[in-house]
């Protein structure tokens, strides 16, 4: 409720009316599976330098359109982040910066729900652009897949079951090759993956077994997702 | 664009990185769900599919006919021929790359190796595929250890001794080296520096051989590489080496022994069988025989090359084996039968021994009773095994005077019984040994004659191409538990639907050629087989004794003879799993082919 009533008004309040269009009805039937390298995990500090979107149309990940973007930060980029991403100064020197990547990446997703992992993190990032930009924040509907996840698999679990949430975990335990992971792209592909074969399952009603005892592959350690920032 | 596309896999190996690069521009992902058709048969398909994860089941007239699974891409025919042909249908949760028909039309044009797996004919693929795997022979040999090689003895002679003593000891020895003895000093003399001393230098016989002998003697250790040998050859200029074994002079080798190993020891092989005077001369040339099977499978040689090169050798042996146990009334009016895949051509590792033996006319019982035994036990001391059928000149049956024999060829034909059909198709692959090869002609254009005679006996004998029908489909298993793999047997699969409707065609049409390949080639000239079937048939029976063949040695290594035959598909590339589906396919057409020809749907 809150949500809608921040939406109706911000619709109102948007400053540049091109983008309008991020309020209208989506009968796309198409979601977007995105992804943000940061230079770190604060979204009042850090920034985004690399974004990959891929759109998903019914079970066809269309990756031959897909919008990648290495992004220009404003803040600085720090050592323990560039070792995770492996961008380096040089690579990111040539690239735009966000305000003139944001139009492209805006013009791409529309108002399609937005899919990823750890998805909010992602949109915050976002939104602080958008922000500064638009005077709004983004009102697409978010599909976060290791929710999905944790329905098929823990949605029955009884209390005190461990979880293992980790996108690594996923990965694995829906048999997906592993991947090259911080790189935007591959991270967005992977979590479309991850969506598609949940979706399916839901609607099939079928669960994911819930083997190897308590706690699964990783117990004893808290659930939390390790994104690459 | 995605960088997770593995462009190792084949076919896409064969792309260059700007050709890889604009696949992957063109890439995209699909996801299935259980049960989805994803090519429907006699649909052309719009997109070529690579398995990323799950499991895909290729159905034709409603038969799961192979499972595909990670890595294995489809489907060709669908794409470029637009074949009616098989569905493709996840059975499980399913994503592929989806590369548009486009891209892969384009990359087929301009790239011939990306585009020869796209060729429909299974014998096309193959070519393609062997011009690739040139060169590889070469490489075995030089990482092959020298005692891998042929060495020659290493025999000592005093250096005191003259050069006719040398020239005998090398005569006794088969050798044309010796080592030469001389305190301290081991020295070495060749049949050439005798020959020169005596012929050039016109020394007397009776001169020491210290005096024509030379001391520089380059060794190498048994355990060194050939290649090894090969650069001190040519360093020191030297045709021979002598070999160390734990320090101590252990043999020579010669260039002609190096060059054995590539082209295998073939030659040299009836020269020994020949000479040889006993059963035991003959045992290291049968396992002579068996060894070579070995290298030229791992110098690439291929297998219906191997098995003719095989099949002469032990024909020769078997020749041999007859006149060394044979007695006399038996050798003059005898004519020894070898059957079944011996008579074939097509056995390279031995399986077991089918035999028998044809007479002129009665002999003393006593002789037969002796060879009977003689001869089987002999074999099986050369390495044959003991055929379970019992199909062997020790049982009466299978060695009898030859109207008596036609007589029951008759009779297995006209009242067949459980084992009859068995029998006669091992016999219509006999061929003879020994002086009266008349007889097994007359024995067999009797079989000929009275199979030809009814259409009914001749469906009877056809009829056991259906003997292994359902073992047919790859993978099948799988699909019941997945991750418990289950091997196909090569032969019920494959090898034995090819051998026996080429035999039942080949006999119907008077065929008198006894190997699959001459057969499939004297029915394509004859029109009795289309010209295209017979070559998808020969490609495919080839690869099937590729694989066969790789199957038995491994069995062989291994230790477990009951899986001569088996594969399993993991153990395959995913190119190889590719062309065995193909081969299989056209073993399923083919079968399809001789049920209908001899109506055997009435069954």
């Amino acid at each position: 409720m809150l949500r809608f009533l921040r939406h109706t008004i911000d619709r109102f309040v948007i400053q540049d009316t091109s983008f309008k269009f991020l309020y209208d009805r989506d009968d796309s039937g198409e979601v977007v599976s995105l992804d943000c390298e940061t230079t770190g995990f604060d979204p009042w500090i850090d920034d985004v330098i690399s974004v990959a979107a891929i759109r998903i149309k019914d079970n066809r990940i269309v990756t031959h359109a897909a919008f990648t973007a290495l992004v220009k930060p404003e803040a600085e980029m720090r050592p323990e982040a560039m070792k995770v991403h492996r961008l380096l100064h040089r690579d990111v020197e040539s690239a735009k910066p966000m305000a003139e990547v944001l139009p492209d990446l805006l013009r791409f997703i529309g108002s399609r729900p937005i899919l990823g992992y750890w998805i909010d993190f992602d949109m915050s990032m976002l939104d602080k652009y958008v922000l500064h930009h638009l005077g709004v924040r983004l009102p697409n509907e978010r599909i976060e897949v290791s929710k999905l996840y944790y329905e098929r698999k823990y949605g029955d679990a009884p209390q005190g079951t461990q979880l293992d949430l980790r996108f690594e975990a996923i990965r694995g335990d829906l048999k997906l090759p592993p991947i090259n992971q911080h790189d935007a792209f591959e991270d967005a592909l992977l979590a479309a993956k991850m969506y598609v074969i949940l979706k399916d399952m839901k609607q099939r009603g079928v669960r994911i077994a819930r083997t190897s005892g308590i706690g699964g592959v990783n117990a004893g350690e808290p659930p939390r997702p390790v994104h690459g920032f | 664009m995605p960088q997770s596309f593995d462009s190792r896999n084949p076919p896409f190996d064969r792309l260059d990185a700007a050709e890889i690069d604009q696949l992957r521009q063109a890439l995209d992902v699909g996801y299935f769900a259980p049960g989805q058709v994803i090519i429907a048969a006699d649909q052309p398909a719009q997109f070529f599919h690579v398995i990323i994860k799950g499991l895909v089941e290729e159905r034709r007239d409603g038969e799961v006919d192979h499972v595909l699974e990670a890595k294995d891409s489809f489907d060709a025919r669908a794409l470029i021929h637009g074949k009616p042909g098989s569905a493709f249908v996840a059975a499980e949760e399913t994503l592929c790359y989806l590369i548009p028909k486009d891209i892969v039309l384009g990359l087929t044009q301009n790239n011939p190796a990306f585009g020869a797996f796209f060729y429909s004919e299974i014998s096309r693929k193959l070519d393609a595929l062997a011009q690739s795997r040139e060169g590889q022979g070469v490489e075995s040999v030089l990482r092959a250890r020298i005692s891998e090689a042929r060495l020659q003895p290493a025999v000592f002679i005093a250096a005191d001794a003259t050069i006719k003593e040398a020239a005998m000891a090398m005569q006794d020895s088969h050798t044309n080296a010796l080592f030469v003895r001389d305190g301290q000093r081991v020295g070495v003399v060749t049949g050439m520096n005798l020959a020169k001393a005596v012929l050039n230098k016109a020394k007397a016989a009776t001169t020491p051989v210290r005096d024509v002998c030379h001391f520089d003697v380059v060794a190498v250790d048994k355990d060194d590489f050939i290649i090894d040998a090969l650069l001190l050859m040519t360093r020191h200029n030297k045709r021979r080496l002598a070999v160390r074994d734990n320090g101590e002079l252990a043999g020579m080798l010669e260039d002609i022994g190096i060059l054995g190993l590539f082209a295998g020891n073939s030659q040299l092989i009836p020269g020994r069988i020949d000479r040889a005077k006993s059963i035991a001369d003959l045992e290291t040339t049968a396992s002579d025989i068996q060894a070579q099977v070995e290298r030229l499978h791992r110098q690439g040689v291929k297998a219906d090359l191997i098995a003719e090169i095989t099949s002469d050798l032990n024909r020769r042996l078997f020749a041999k084996l007859f006149e060394l146990t044979a007695p006399k009334s038996i050798l003059s009016k005898g004519c020894l039968m070898i059957m079944g895949s011996e008579g074939r051509g097509e056995q390279t590792v031995r399986t077991d021994q089918d035999n028998g033996l044809l007479l002129a006319g009665p002999v003393a019982e006593e002789d037969l009773t002796a060879f009977r035994k003689l001869f089987t036990s002999a074999l099986e001391r050369l390495g044959f095994p003991p055929c379970p059928g019992n199909i062997m000149v020790r049982n009466p049956i299978w060695s009898m005077p030859v109207e008596d024999f036609i007589r029951q060829v008759k009779g297995w034909v006209m009242t067949p019984e459980e084992n009859t059909p068995m029998y006669l198709a091992i016999l219509a692959d006999a061929i003879p040994v020994g002086r009266n090869p008349d007889l097994l002609a007359r024995a067999k254009s009797a079989l000929f004659d009275v199979l030809r005679g009814e259409k009914i006996h001749m469906a009877h004998f056809a009829k056991a191409i259906d003997m292994f029908a359902g073992s047919g489909g790859m993978l099948n298993a799988l699909m019941s538990s997945v991750g418990r793999e289950d091997a196909i047997n090569l032969k019920k699969a494959g090898v034995f639907p090819i051998v026996h409707g080429i035999r039942s065609y080949a006999i119907e049409k008077g065929i008198a050629d006894t190997g699959t390949l001459t057969r499939i080639e004297a029915l394509a000239a004859q029109g009795a087989l289309d010209g295209d079937m017979a070559k998808e048939l020969a490609g495919a029976f080839r690869y099937l004794m590729e694989l066969r063949l790789r199957s038995q040695l491994a069995a062989v290594k291994h230790g477990n003879p009951e899986a001569e035959a088996d594969i399993k598909p993991s153990t395959l590339t995913t190119l190889e799993r590719d062309l065995l589906r193909d081969a299989l396919r056209v073993v399923k057409e083919f079968r399809e082919l001789v049920r209908a020809h001899y109506n055997l749907r009435m069954f």
